[in-house]
């Protein structure tokens, strides 16, 4: 059933023998295609094993992959897409279950580690808080689209940079301003969102339990699809 | 898209199919054979019309292990590739005649 992690091992490996101008070429292509993230996955690690062995056999014979796939990576890449078949519905589902599952085990699990980390380092705080639990709902459902619109930005953005020559310090700038940004939109959240009833006295060392159970829940999701 | 590169990938289709229906191939060796029959296509075009072809049942992959080299995927015809070769051998005949006539009339 998961051929397509076994053809992703199997390409990381021989990926390894091109040369250093056809693997750029390559990656760039594998990344880009990858990304396309609604394509269904067997199908797609298939036709990049297949380009990749053909890619070895040509470079064999001292051919680039220039002159394999031709002088428009891009454009080669999107006819690609376009001929692989979509991601069954029900897989889609999954695979955003999933990243919506890892969000929150994270998110739990960071936040409360954070409070442990004031109390026992810095003497800060409680270990006991109290938790306003309509508070908290609100804020998680404004929260996962918020990461999930976040997630697809970043992806749109690598697929965009994939062949393109981007200076690195303008990279280093963007990405540093979209992190504050991000952060700050997090921040605004938990100020804006007001203090609401039921509320409940919960000891901080709950959310650790809470967020492995996310996480297994998360794995057991990344499993069946 | 332009006439032109439709025809062409028309007539590559039928081509692969008839290369295909000698015998299963993988990639890299298809373009190969397409090369010596003079064709000279650039060598990556055949992987969309591959996809294209697998969408439509008229070829499936499987992967195999080959004796050079493990994890290839080669390709075979289906019932439904083989009758839409029939239906582009008959295309052809009957398109290229009458245009050869044409062509060779013109001086």
């Amino acid at each position: 059933m998961n051929y397509a992690k076994d053809l992703i091992q199997l390409n990381n490996k021989k990926r390894k023998q091109l040369t250093k101008e056809n693997l750029k070429y390559y990656e760039n292509i594998l990344v880009y295609i990858r990304l396309s993230y609604s394509k269904n996955e067997q199908e797609t690690e298939e036709i990049l094993s297949d380009l990749l062995n053909h890619l070895l056999e040509a470079q064999a014979e001292g051919k680039t992959a220039e002159e394999v796939f031709g002088d428009e990576p891009k454009q080669y890449a999107d006819e690609i897409i376009g001929e692989l078949p979509g991601m069954l519905t029900k897989k889609r589902t999954l695979f955003i279950t999933m990243f919506i599952l890892y969000f929150l085990a994270t998110y739990t699990i960071s936040s409360g580690a954070f409070v442990l980390i004031l109390y026992y380092v810095f003497n800060l705080g409680e270990l006991i808080r109290e938790i306003y639990i309509g508070s908290v709902l609100i804020q998680t459902l404004i929260l996962v689209p918020i990461t999930l619109f976040l997630g697809y930005i970043l992806i749109q953005y690598i697929r965009w940079s994939c062949f393109k020559q981007i200076n690195k310090v303008a990279e280093f700038l963007l990405l540093g301003i979209s992190g504050i940004v991000s952060f700050g939109m997090y921040r605004a959240v938990f100020y804006f969102v007001p203090k609401f009833s039921p509320i409940v006295e919960m000891p901080i060392y709950a959310t650790l339990p809470l967020g492995i159970i996310l996480f297994l829940a998360a794995h057991m999701t990344r499993r069946v699809i | 898209m332009a006439l032109r590169s439709q025809l062409l990938k028309g007539i590559l289709e039928g081509c692969i199919l008839a290369i295909i229906a000698r015998g299963s191939v993988y990639g890299y060796e298809l373009s190969l054979r397409l090369q010596n029959y003079g064709l000279v296509v650039s060598e990556g075009s055949i992987y969309p019309i591959l996809l294209r072809l697998q969408k439509e049942l008229l070829i499936r992959g499987e992967i195999q292990d080959s004796p050079s080299g493990p994890n290839r995927k080669y390709y075979f015809l289906t019932e439904q590739g083989v009758a839409a070769l029939q239906e582009f051998k008959k295309n052809w005949t009957d398109i290229k005649t009458p245009v050869d006539l044409l062509l060779s009339k013109e001086d």
